[in-house]
């Protein structure tokens, strides 16, 4: 679907109405599943993610590449020091608008797989859980744009409810560029949080950050782009990547707070002070 | 159902198992009555994308979502249907078109199962997932549903994804996951007539449900069928048993019942309510699980193996030299498991089949249960 993309120019506004600045909707919860040791629900606009981990664990048998997860710590098997992150991504038929079956060789499920468990398993404290795996699977159960940066964010909020200890939060988020070419330079304007229609049409790019700081741990950009642009969309991505950790940061705080109040966890000793209404 | 019902207990803990389960009446791990079910929390509805999805938690903490998608397909003409278009027209309006119109084909309903950690072509998950068909496509009731007109059909994908690790034998949770999914599914309301391409309207609130409301109650009619795992320790017959307690089965069964609504048509719209006792339950398919103990080859007493250097077991001597070698291997002993050996008994299978469609019985609680559940 040919998106026309020359109406940015009159309003400043995009097809869903937004700035070139806003995020969309993020809603997220955390410990949504009771079996699990982690579980993380997120939505973006409309791509909605569930995330499970079981881990850290001993790892089970393996079944010639069955988990089709990247190793993210180097060995074999569990044998080495550092624990191994396995992602499993599986996105649901019914996922997108024309129902699309993925097997599980696809190949950008792959790559997100690789990327994902790269990117956790430099951010998770791996060396703490020696012969272990943790085990990320994520279930896509509707897709609009920003798939990748979805999961990463899920993934992260995953992390932090199974306890695994982490350096910092990892968010993500997409920064795209509204024009494709290069004559209209200086009218080319940063965009940040892409759906799926400004995806198909526009150049874009997932950045993901450490915490607060500047740091890119996860920079995936399969599109062609100017140079040029390559620092604005840059910029605006780092800066929704911090947007989106305070958000994440409320979800776990109301979470945590609400498992004070109704006392599954007992109140720290420096969390007396904490302000809980 | 080997790989998903890994559950490491030892024979004496297995044996402690059986001996409960098999005592009148049962004492299950958690505490259930024999024919009780696991409590769950269902929704429906919950992706907007979709034409019916639903989500059911069990308290065990398992987690599936269905989510059913329809397209419009051409039907393949049928090499022994000679009739021409618009030549048949006519009469299809009047009078009951023949019979080979009314059927549809298997090939309408794709249904794939997807578990966490497992292959899709695992043979376990196929075998899930052909159960699950199975039951659907059973009387040809559901494809029936999915006919447009004498071109076109909706083909239905059904994708059942199991969100937390298989903890027990999913089947039950996704049998009935999927039961809800396909009662919120709606398709939209078709506007051409006749065999014209379909054209359909585009005010999604008048869409009609695949299990058609009745107009005043607005209840379901007729229900999709729900597969149920049951299972046999001894002369008990156990519902909805968990990894444990398969783990000591003789016979598991997967029935399939659905509701045979054509048999009541005539009393249904009057007692709404009071009708549901009265339910008539119809056998759809029965499948076999091996339990894992089915699948766990029976131990050979180092005496006995003629890898150990008794190749001469076979012979006549063997008997007198090693009698105590048979013994061990026939005899059990008390407070350590042995897997069961040969063949569910018949009487065992018959009483299986009839404590699930018995009136007002196990399948009838959980199809009252999932009435229960708001699907609009």
């Amino acid at each position: 679907m040919p998106l026309d993309t020359s109406t940015y120019g009159l309003a400043l506004l995009r097809v869903d109405g937004r700035r070139w600045n806003e995020l969309r909707r993020i809603h997220g919860q955390i410990r949504t599943q009771a079996a699990a040791d982690g579980s993380s629900y997120l939505e973006m606009g409309h791509t909605k993610v569930m995330c499970v981990v079981t881990g850290p664990s001993e790892p089970g048998p393996r079944r010639g590449g069955a988990a089709g997860g990247a190793s993210g710590g180097a060995g074999s098997g569990g044998q080495s020091k550092d624990a191994e992150v396995v992602v499993n991504i599986v996105i649901a038929g019914f996922s997108s608008v024309d129902r699309k079956r993925r097997g599980r060789g696809d190949k950008r499920t792959l790559e997100m797989q690789f990327t994902l468990s790269n990117t956790l398993a430099a951010t998770l404290h791996t060396h703490l859980f020696p012969h272990s795996q943790i085990n990320i699977s994520l279930h896509v159960l509707s897709q609009d744009g920003s798939l990748l940066a979805a999961l990463i964010n899920a993934a992260t909020l995953a992390c932090v409810d199974a306890g695994i200890p982490m350096t910092d939060y990892v968010t993500a988020c997409t920064a795209g560029s509204t024009s494709t070419y290069a004559a209209n330079d200086e009218g080319a304007d940063p965009l940040l949080d892409l759906n799926h229609q400004e995806e198909q049409e526009l150049p874009g790019l997932t950045v993901a950050t450490l915490g607060e700081s500047d740091k890119v741990v996860a920079l995936v950009c399969e599109s062609r782009v100017q140079i040029s642009r390559l620092e604005g969309m840059l910029a605006v991505g780092v800066d929704g990547c911090k947007q989106v950790r305070e958000i994440l940061d409320q979800v776990i705080k109301a979470q945590g707070r609400k498992m004070i109040l109704e006392g599954t966890v007992d109140k720290g000793t420096g969390l007396n002070d904490m302000d809980l209404d | 159902m080997a790989s998903s019902t890994n559950v490491h207990l030892s024979p004496a803990e297995l044996s402690y198992l059986h001996t409960s389960l098999s005592l009148n009446p049962p004492i299950r791990p958690d505490g259930r009555s024999p024919t009780q079910y696991r409590p769950l929390s269902a929704e429906t509805g919950i992706l907007p994308g979709t034409n019916g999805s639903a989500r059911i938690c069990f308290a065990d903490g398992t987690e599936a979502i269905v989510g059913v998608k329809a397209e419009v397909e051409k039907t393949r003409r049928r090499w022994d249907d000679d009739t021409i278009f618009g030549e048949n027209q006519n009469q299809e309006e009047g009078e009951e078109q023949d019979e080979g119109e009314e059927q549809g084909s298997s090939d309408w309903v794709e249904l794939t199962v997807e578990i966490p950690g497992y292959r899709d072509d695992d043979s376990g998950t196929v075998f899930l997932g052909q159960m699950l068909c199975e039951a659907l496509l059973a009387d040809g009731g559901f494809v029936r549903r999915l006919r447009i007109n004498r071109r076109f059909h909706w083909k239905l994908y059904l994708d059942i994804l199991l969100i937390s690790p298989p903890l027990s034998y999913p089947l039950p949770l996704l049998s009935l996951t999927t039961h809800l999914a396909l009662l919120a599914t709606r398709l939209p309301k078709l506007k051409s007539e006749g065999d014209e391409d379909p054209f359909f309207d585009d005010d999604w609130a008048a869409a009609p449900y695949l299990y058609a409301r009745n107009p005043t109650t607005k209840r379901v009619t007729e229900r999709p069928p729900v597969t149920l795992l049951v299972m046999a320790v001894g002369g008990n017959v156990i519902f909805d048993p968990s990894k444990e307690e398969l783990a000591v089965a003789d016979v598991v069964l997967a029935v399939s019942v659905g509701d045979d609504a054509s048999s009541r048509e005539g009393g249904m719209d009057v007692d709404g309510r009071s009708n549901n006792s009265g339910r008539n339950l119809k056998l759809l398919s029965i499948r076999t699980v091996d339990p894992p103990s089915r699948l766990t080859p029976p131990g050979v007493a180092n005496a006995a193996n003629s890898a150990y250097g008794h190749a001469q077991v076979v012979s006549t001597g063997a008997n007198q030299k090693m009698p105590e070698a048979r013994q061990t291997e026939s005899e059990a002993v008390e407070g350590v498991w042995k897997p069961p050996r040969g063949g569910a008994k018949a009487v065992v299978m018959g009483a299986l089949v009839q404590k699930v469609l018995v009136r007002g019985g196990v399948a009838d609680e959980v199809l009252d249960a999932l009435e229960g559940v708001d699907t609009s």
